[in-house]
């Protein structure tokens, strides 16, 4: 997913997750450049950090897609190689406007995977499908 | 992405494309499109004489009806990739327009933008997918890549490229899709209808060029092909239905 990103953001995920493993925290200065580069979505996103929203499913075929709890209480699909969020705020500020990279829900995911607090979970292969078409949540 | 107005040499396009890479490159090719082919485009009959039809059999054709059915085909295709068959190394989607509802004489509203942006971020993550898996059997037929058709309201309109540039449909695709390849129609020298000469004239010509951050990306790579996409193309689909590719000069 990250060759979505311009190199600036993809150089600030490396920095996360090395700071990351050697101290688990992050400085003052990558949340200010964080907040830079990201925009309103990054304190949000860390918000979604903090509450473990981030699922990743996979299911036997081998194929993984991250699930984000919203803070509404919503789950929304993210695909883990390109940028896609069923959420409003995606469809409003990143496609109809272009004035955001990506809504707080990738950028929560982007930040779980560096620094490795995404919560594992395991789904069927039909479970998978129904999920990456929108269909369905892990349980049903 | 082919994108041009409305016309069947899209297709034919993409139909040529499956066999190309079915017969020539030895892959797996699936096939979605709303219609089912009815018949084959008159411009590979001759080709399809000559093929062995083993080469054929590599070709899946599915009709999704909806875009729902769709995103269902395609969010599927992983629960097979793990069995004896190699996995899909082309993924071509005819007529997309179709799936996403557009119509050519009505303005696109904002879920119109998201279910675009929903069924192309789909293929391309499961196109990785594919590449993924096409690796860890030695990758011979890796990677997986995605070609789709998308037909824009162009008819009776003049400056084709600067709607091109302002279908808010399309910018959402080109965020997706990183080669987009033009497929403009030269009205100068298509065959009269009743040319007398008709039988020596294209029946129509079009005028193919690439653009997109992909192709700056080979650019700048120093990729082999990128010398192709360079370029501008004539096509012209000539009276006995064959299709003709030529290059053309960078000034015309």
């Amino acid at each position: 997913m990250s060759s979505f990103l311009p190199a600036v953001a993809e150089e600030l995920l490396r920095e996360i997750r090395n700071v990351y493993q050697e101290t688990s925290q992050i400085p003052d200065e990558i949340l200010l450049a964080l907040k830079f580069v990201f925009g309103p979505s990054a304190l949000h996103a860390l918000d979604l950090v903090d509450q473990r929203a981030v699922t990743v499913l996979s299911s036997p075929s081998g194929r993984r897609v991250y699930q984000v709890v919203g803070g509404s209480g919503h789950l929304y699909t993210c695909y883990t190689t390109c940028h896609y969020c069923p959420c409003p705020a995606f469809a409003f500020s990143v496609l109809r406007r272009s004035e955001s990279l990506l809504c707080k829900h990738i950028l929560a995911a982007y930040l779980c995977q560096a620094m490795g607090l995404s919560q594992q979970e395991t789904v069927t292969d039909q479970q998978m499908s129904n999920i990456l078409c929108g269909k369905a949540g892990p349980g049903t | 992405m082919i994108v041009g107005e409305r016309c069947d040499i899209k297709t034919s396009l993409l139909f040529l494309t499956a066999i190309t890479a079915a017969s020539e490159l030895g892959v797996k090719v699936l096939f979605l499109t709303p219609t089912p082919i009815q018949s084959l485009p008159g411009s590979l009959q001759d080709t399809l004489a000559n093929l062995n039809p083993d080469s054929l059999k590599k070709i899946k054709f599915m009709y999704p009806r909806s875009r729902e059915e769709l995103l269902q085909d395609v969010a599927s295709l992983h629960e097979c990739a793990c069995g004896p068959s190699a996995p899909y190394s082309l993924i071509i989607v005819d007529g997309l327009e179709r799936y996403l509802g557009v119509r050519p004489d009505s303005s696109p509203q904002p879920e119109d933008q998201s279910a675009a942006a929903h069924v192309s971020a789909l293929l391309a993550d499961t196109a990785a997918f594919l590449t993924r898996k096409l690796e860890e059997r030695g990758g011979a037929y890796a990677p997986c890549r995605v070609i789709v058709s998308f037909d824009v309201g162009l008819q009776g309109h003049s400056g084709g490229e600067s709607l091109l540039c302002m279908d808010p449909i399309l910018s959402i695709l080109d965020r997706y899709f990183s080669v987009r390849c033009t497929l403009d129609r030269d009205r100068s020298s298509a065959a009269p209808a009743t040319a007398i000469a008709s039988d020596k004239q294209p029946r129509g010509v079009w005028m193919v060029y690439f653009s997109g951050v992909g192709v700056t990306a080979r650019l700048t790579a120093g990729k082999e092909e990128s010398s192709i996409m360079q370029r501008q193309w004539r096509l012209a689909v000539c009276p006995n239905g064959a299709l003709e590719f030529s290059p053309m000069g960078t000034d015309e």
